[in-house]
């Protein structure tokens, strides 16, 4: 491919796009490593923040950092082999993935083993499958490619609807059992419509319409009214335990925080430390100095892809890329937001760092995406 | 490459979505600088948890050295309910060692407490057991409890702790502040389930032990003392005997029983006088009474046992508080004849009445309208002051009083301490009863002159017959002599105030041969002890209200008479048949001397009481009235 000339590349490419591999000198190491960062800080955290408990209850102080090792491991690999794939080829299976995960989510409703009040699992073997996470990646590439081939007529309101019809129905399904993750599916279907399409109006007018039925669900669903009451007085209710415990353990890191390993809060004070609060434990042990950093990182993660997106060789590229911003950038917002009880409580787990192997694989996967979609990013035409 | 709207639209939401994590950032700030102080603190009061460390209580020991109250080491079991997984197994086993009621240990168990103690002191024994059965959430913690090795020996005196090792009563309480020491603290985290966190100790105050306390009693002292006591007790059927012995010289109290005593290990449980009486031959009398009597007995005892378990809970305390009085200190009485000492002091001391001046007694003395007997109802004719003396003759007292005076006489208490606590370092001292001057008119400074119409503590009277004889130092009377740190080295040795002089020197000579008269020859004889020179007084009170037949026959009694060096009062409380101090209680004392003067290291010179060795030993049954 050496002499291989950038201005007439492009039907080359999408000819070469039917084989499987792709092969680029670029590829976006800044944001490996990024991923990377983030990847290993989270397993500090997960140990730090589990091994106490996990001691207690399992004889074993590195019994989560080990389950969440291995997913870090395979989630890794499995990036890097994404990565070396053309994206393009995913476009061919996006329909097959979609029915797939929505064939799945229906048997969560059916079959689904009881896990955290809600159903949400599926167990294969000993491994707990949860098809959610999977619908997240699924959305992304099923919505990119549908945007994508009606990219020209999307500004029609029933185009539009014809590309969500799909995604529309894997979030009810998802948001029926956990509205959080609903909600993030959703965002993440409409963001890549959002930017598609040249139309602004529109949009302006589904965000007071998703404002109003929010409001209206939350009439319906008393106990999600009682969220709203624990969110303001979390000191006045049972429930609001939780919520108040990371709240101690943010106001007590100060600015440089208690140091490393150093959280008292995480010894049984916040439930379950190492999942959703994990957060309110890195502001405990590392302070405000350490959270700013780790949102920091965040940021220069969402800026990189960013970039990434804006050069990406073709529209559907961008669009997985948006996807994955969104999905990213949402967990982390709704996440901090809810342990510093910015916004009503909610189960949304911090991306990378969260305690949950199939929620980190299925992020790896997503970041395998966006770095195959740089490295066919044309260089020499930025120059 | 993506249309530039599409590029446009991306930046935007990127720029948005960054903007609000930096938002949230200002939250953050918010939180960690702004309430980060009141978080923290709401925090740290949810992990800390204070934990006081016992300090070891100080021993008491005797003046020789020998251990009166020590500690046992015992242990504390508690329950953590976080902990616990087999509720039914932790109830069933903590009932069965420790012998508790399901309900309570249940109630316990099921409380969502950090920690809830189930007990404390509890014999190491218990405790293995407890250790050995492996149950989770129950926390084995090593105590001391308090020890005393001679069970009942000085009760009244030592005194008891309680649950948490503080004094209750007794020197015990008394001298809380020297023997309790400060207790240590550690400052611990503790996670959620109230676990301690290791290696998180933030701070640690080491507990300093208490003081050693070593007291005055001697312990030979104090068992033949109680020997004595209980012997005569049984034999007189009384109600109980108190002796106190002390050196005159300095107020050091060598013994002071009060019979019957009670078990400080098991201080709660009530002592009944009667069970002393027949205790040694019980079994004897069981084999040789016939089957029918033996079950009246029975029934009795239960009836007895039934009572006792029929108390309220106020009597129960009432007959506790009771239980643990010390005569000699809490109660007080009308002295009677052995208060003649005093008077003759003030009359000697005013100098209104020479040994050799003569009385006449013809068995009673009018005193303006009233007839004041004499014990001796025959009288005793003309006799001297001396003679007088020697025979408790009421009507010379009468005449002596009268010539000393009420203020004189008042004047004479005061200096003899009797209108004072005697600042003995025991807790609920009592105060003496006595009439205002200016109500003392001639009929009661009569009574007053031969020891009745007002009251003291036997204490007060020993006191003031110490000053009497040792040469006019009012002494106080004390326990406590210094403390030593754990390594044994004195930290404090305790200083009593003396006042000198508080009489006259010769008043003081002279009372001693007085004394020593009383039992060489007068009604104290049953008080000699064969080979040394032995003073002193008795008396015969009767208790209020007049009439009812109950006595306190009481002796107090000193030696050597010309140089005492122990000063010692004994009262017997309501003595079953004869009562007469003089009979029953002088011989006791005389007992006593005959094995403490030997130990005390005062050599027995025999040249000179030949006459008296016939009246040595007396036998109470023997005596005939």
């Amino acid at each position: 491919m050496a002499g291989r000339k950038p201005e007439h590349s492009n039907k080359r490419i999408k000819k070469k796009s039917s084989s499987l591999f792709v092969k680029s000198d670029f590829f976006d190491y800044s944001l490996l490593f990024i991923i990377l960062f983030l990847v290993a800080f989270g397993l500090v955290m997960v140990y730090s923040t589990s091994s106490y408990t996990a001691e207690l209850k399992t004889g074993n102080a590195t019994y989560y950092l080990k389950r969440q090792g291995i997913f870090a491991l395979l989630g890794i690999g499995t990036m890097i082999l994404i990565s070396k794939l053309d994206y393009h080829w995913w476009k061919k299976w996006s329909l097959l993935l979609m029915c797939g995960v929505i064939g799945l989510l229906v048997l969560v409703l059916i079959l689904g083993t009881a896990s955290h009040g809600a159903v949400r699992w599926i167990a294969i073997g000993p491994v707990q499958f949860q098809p959610s996470e999977a619908a997240k990646i699924v959305i992304i590439l099923f919505t990119a490619h549908m945007a994508t081939i009606k990219a020209a007529r999307i500004g029609n309101l029933k185009i539009m609807f014809k590309v969500l019809v799909l995604p529309i129905v894997a979030v009810a399904l998802i948001a029926k059992e956990n509205l959080s993750t609903g909600i993030i599916c959703a965002a993440i279907a409409l963001m890549i419509v959002f930017v598609t399409s040249p139309r602004i109006k529109q949009f302006v007018m589904m965000g007071f319409g998703v404002v109003a039925l929010m409001g209206i669900f939350l009439m319906v669903a008393s106990y999600r009214l009682e969220r709203l009451k624990i969110w303001l007085h979390p000191e006045n209710y049972d429930k609001g335990y939780q919520t108040l415990q990371a709240l101690y353990a943010i106001g007590s890191g100060g600015i440089f925080g208690k140091g490393l390993g150093q959280s008292i809060q995480k010894l049984g004070f916040i439930p379950e430390s190492h999942n959703d609060f994990v957060f309110s434990v890195i502001c405990e042990e590392l302070g405000l100095f350490g959270a700013a950093c780790v949102i920091a990182i965040f940021v220069l993660l969402i800026w990189r892809c960013v970039m990434i997106a804006m050069s990406a060789p073709d529209l559907y590229g961008a669009l997985i890329v948006v996807g994955v911003i969104t999905h990213i950038a949402v967990q982390v917002i709704i996440n901090i937001a809810v342990v510093t009880n910015t916004f009503p409580p909610t189960g949304v787990p911090l991306p990378f760092i969260s305690y949950g192997g199939t929620a980190l694989f299925g992020l790896l996967v997503e970041m395998g995406l966006v770095l195959s979609v740089a490295r066919q990013i044309r260089i020499s035409k930025e120059y | 490459m993506p249309k530039t709207y599409t590029k446009k639209k991306i930046f935007v939401v990127a720029v948005g979505m960054i903007l609000i994590l930096v938002l949230l950032i200002g939250r953050l700030g918010y939180l960690m600088i702004f309430q980060s102080e009141y978080y923290m603190k709401k925090a740290e009061s949810l992990h800390e948890r204070e934990r006081s460390i016992k300090a070891k209580r100080g021993i008491i020991y005797d003046r020789n050295g020998v251990e009166l109250a020590g500690n046992k080491p015992v242990c504390s079991v508690s329950v953590i309910h976080s902990q616990i997984t087999d509720e039914n197994r932790v109830v069933k086993s903590l009932c069965d060692v420790l012998e508790l009621e399901e309900q309570t240990v249940r109630k316990k168990v099921e409380a969502n407490t950090i920690r809830e103690k189930i007990k404390s002191n509890v014999d190491k024994e218990n405790a293995d057991r407890l250790r050995e059965m492996n149950l989770d959430g129950v926390m084995i913690d090593e105590d001391y409890k308090r020890y005393y090795p001679y069970n009942s020996l000085a009760s009244k005196v030592l005194g008891f702790t309680g649950s948490d090792n503080q004094g209750i009563v007794g020197l015990e309480v008394a001298y809380e502040d020297v023997l309790a020491g400060t207790p240590g603290s550690i400052l611990t985290l503790t996670d959620a389930n109230g676990l301690e966190i290791e290696n998180e100790a933030e701070s640690r105050i080491e507990p300093v032990s208490g003081n050693n306390l070593y007291i005055s009693i001697d312990i030979n002292m104090q068992k033949y003392a109680e020997q004595a006591a209980i012997k005569v007790l049984k034999q007189k059927q009384a109600k109980r005997v108190s002796v106190v012995l002390m050196n005159p010289q300095n107020g050091e109290i060598y013994a002071m029983v009060n019979v019957p005593e009670y078990n400080l290990n098991e201080p709660y449980t009530l002592v009944n006088v009667e069970d002393l009486y027949v205790a040694p031959q019980k079994e004897e009398k069981e084999e040789t009474v016939e089957t029918t009597a033996k079950q009246e007995e029975k029934t009795e005892e239960e009836k007895k046992e039934n009572k006792s378990e029929n108390l309220t809970e106020k009597e129960k305390q009432d007959a506790l508080n009771n239980m643990w009085r010390n005569f000699c200190i809490n109660d007080t009485y009308e002295p009677g004849s052995t208060f003649k000492l005093v008077t003759a002091t003030a009359a000697l001391e005013e100098d209104v009445v020479k040994l050799d001046n003569t009385f006449s007694c013809p068995g009673f003395r009018m005193v303006e309208d009233r007839r004041i007997r004499c014990h001796k109802v025959t009288g005793h004719g003309t006799e001297t002051f001396k003679q007088g003396f020697m025979n408790s003759c009421n009507p010379v007292f009468i005449d002596v009083g009268a010539r000393v005076g009420v203020s004189n006489m008042y004047k004479n208490y005061k200096k003899l301490g009797l209108f004072e606590r005697t600042g003995v370092d025991l807790p609920g001292e009592a105060s003496s009863i006595m009439h205002k001057e200016e109500n003392v008119k001639a009929v009661e400074l009569a009574t007053m002159s031969f020891g009745q119409s007002f009251q003291i503590t036997p204490l007060q009277l020993l006191r003031a017959a110490s000053a009497v004889i040792n040469g006019g130092t009012l002494v106080t009377p004390h326990f406590g002599m210094y403390t030593t740190d754990e390594t044994g080295k004195k930290t404090k040795t305790f200083a009593y105030e003396e006042k000198e002089n508080a009489i006259k020197k010769s008043t003081s000579e002279t009372m001693k041969e007085l004394l020593e008269a009383v039992v060489a020859e007068g009604s104290g004889n049953k008080g000699q002890v064969a080979g040394y020179r032995v003073g002193g007084k008795t008396a015969t009170s009767e208790k209020l209200p007049r009439g009812n037949g109950k006595y306190i026959s009481s002796f107090l009694g000193f030696a050597p008479a010309d140089n005492p060096q122990i000063v010692g009062i004994i009262l017997i409380d309501e003595p079953v048949g004869i009562y007469y101090g003089g009979t029953i209680a002088a011989p006791v004392m005389s007992e006593m001397y005959s094995n403490i003067l030997p130990y005390l290291g005062i050599e027995a010179d025999y040249t000179q009481t030949d006459a008296t060795e016939t009246s040595v030993i007396i036998d109470f049954e023997d005596t005939v009235e």
